[in-house]
């Protein structure tokens, strides 16, 4: 009569014993994966896990190859600029925006490049596509952005045309979801490289890897 | 002993079912893309609902998430030019933001530009939003704006819905 309830206690206790386990174990297990997320997170300014993907040695851009985009902009002095103007020269159409950390970080280069290949005819556009939504008062927001970019120029001592409303012309070159985006435009008006982004982490390649890309553009 | 076996093999199925689920749910925002993350740099988390005194000024802590490998401005970064993070609810909700309070950004730099230092948030922040709500059921759509960067590159300055089930009693 006593055996059956003490196998069955025992079983259920042993169930109980059981359960407690595993569920200790997920637990720990979590908290611990949670942790290590937590820390990856953290971590991941300083060593983005999405960088590979961002510092692809090249923008695969469809416009590589065929002809630039034309395009007419104003100038910060309210002159219109048109791509036209520069037919014959080699290019850097560069998309920019005030607000972007990694633009400011390469203006400096693309001015060094810029008069290092002065000679041979070299020239920069600097677009700016802020890419804001638009503000109530548009007429005012528009006076506010034009002097934002100007106040930006300056400060970063900018010698090329900087040109503004390039949102405008974004979605003909491939809808610019990520700044800083430039293209490299040989002599014939042909887009011969492109690339979103600084390549790489490290500010010396950064400068080389554009370099690299208007000596296409000098060469083809 | 029939009845005992078959409670014992539900509660392993149970348990069999629910533990994969409690370890299993960190792997998903390592596996995500870029361009996932660039869908969703910003995730509000939590309250979907408060229950607040109507008409007295309350404490509500929002939480939110910014995707793995992605920072956004604090809400005073260190340059003039860069957006900051900002919380606003529209006027006439039955809900007035009467402040908000932000936690401080952590101090960075970027590899190529190791002098310059930004204020940024990463990974999980809280915004402590002190509103009034009217008597009565307010379903309100604030706003998050902020404008978010990996290491290379940036994206343009976004605005995000901050769905939020407002009960002033």
């Amino acid at each position: 009569m006593l055996r059956f309830p003490v196998r069955r206690n025992a079983l259920v206790l042993s169930a109980v014993v059981l359960i407690l386990a595993i569920f200790a174990c997920a637990g720990w297990l979590n908290w611990k994966l949670r942790r290590q997320a937590a820390e990856r997170t953290l971590a991941g300014l300083m060593q983005s896990e999405a960088a590979p993907e961002a510092a692809a040695p090249q923008f695969a851009s469809a416009l590589i190859g065929k002809p630039a985009p034309a395009f007419t902009l104003e100038d910060l002095h309210g002159n219109k600029i048109s791509l036209a103007n520069y037919r014959g020269r080699p290019l850097v159409i560069n998309f920019w925006a005030t607000w972007c950390g990694p633009c400011k970080i390469e203006t400096p280069w693309l001015i060094e490049l810029r008069q290092k290949y002065a000679p041979q005819g070299l020239e920069v556009l600097a677009v700016n596509a802020e890419g804001d939504e638009p503000a109530a008062n548009e007429m005012a927001a528009h006076t506010r952005y034009k002097t934002a970019v100007a106040k930006f120029a300056e400060r970063m001592r900018i010698p090329y045309p900087v040109l503004i409303d390039g949102d405008s012309i974004s979605r003909s070159y491939g809808g610019l979801d990520d700044l800083p985006a430039s293209f490299f435009v040989n002599r014939k008006g042909t887009i011969v490289a492109a690339q979103v982004g600084l390549l790489s982490e490290d500010a010396g390649a950064g400068k080389d890897e554009i370099e690299s890309n208007i000596r296409k553009a000098l060469s083809k | 002993m029939n009845r005992t076996a078959t409670r014992l093999l539900i509660a392993i199925a149970v348990i069999g079912f629910v533990a994969p689920l409690l370890t299993a749910q960190n792997a998903a925002p390592g596996a995500k893309t870029l361009s996932a993350l660039k869908n969703a740099p910003v995730t509000y988390l939590f309250p979907e609902q408060v229950n607040l005194p109507a008409g007295k000024p309350t404490a509500v802590a929002l939480h939110f998430r910014v995707a793995q490998g992605l920072h956004i401005n604090s809400h005073t970064p260190s340059d003039e030019f860069l957006i900051p993070t900002n919380f606003s609810i529209p006027e006439g909700a039955g809900v007035h933001l009467d402040s908000a309070s932000y936690p401080a950004g952590t101090l960075t730099t970027l590899p190529a530009d190791p002098a310059t230092k930004v204020s940024v948030y990463v990974g999980e922040f809280v915004i402590q939003a002190r509103i009034t709500a009217a008597r009565g059921n307010h379903l309100v759509e604030g706003k998050l704006r902020f404008q978010a960067c990996n290491q290379n590159q940036c994206m343009p300055p976004k605005t995000i819905p901050v769905a939020i089930d407002v009960i002033g009693k």
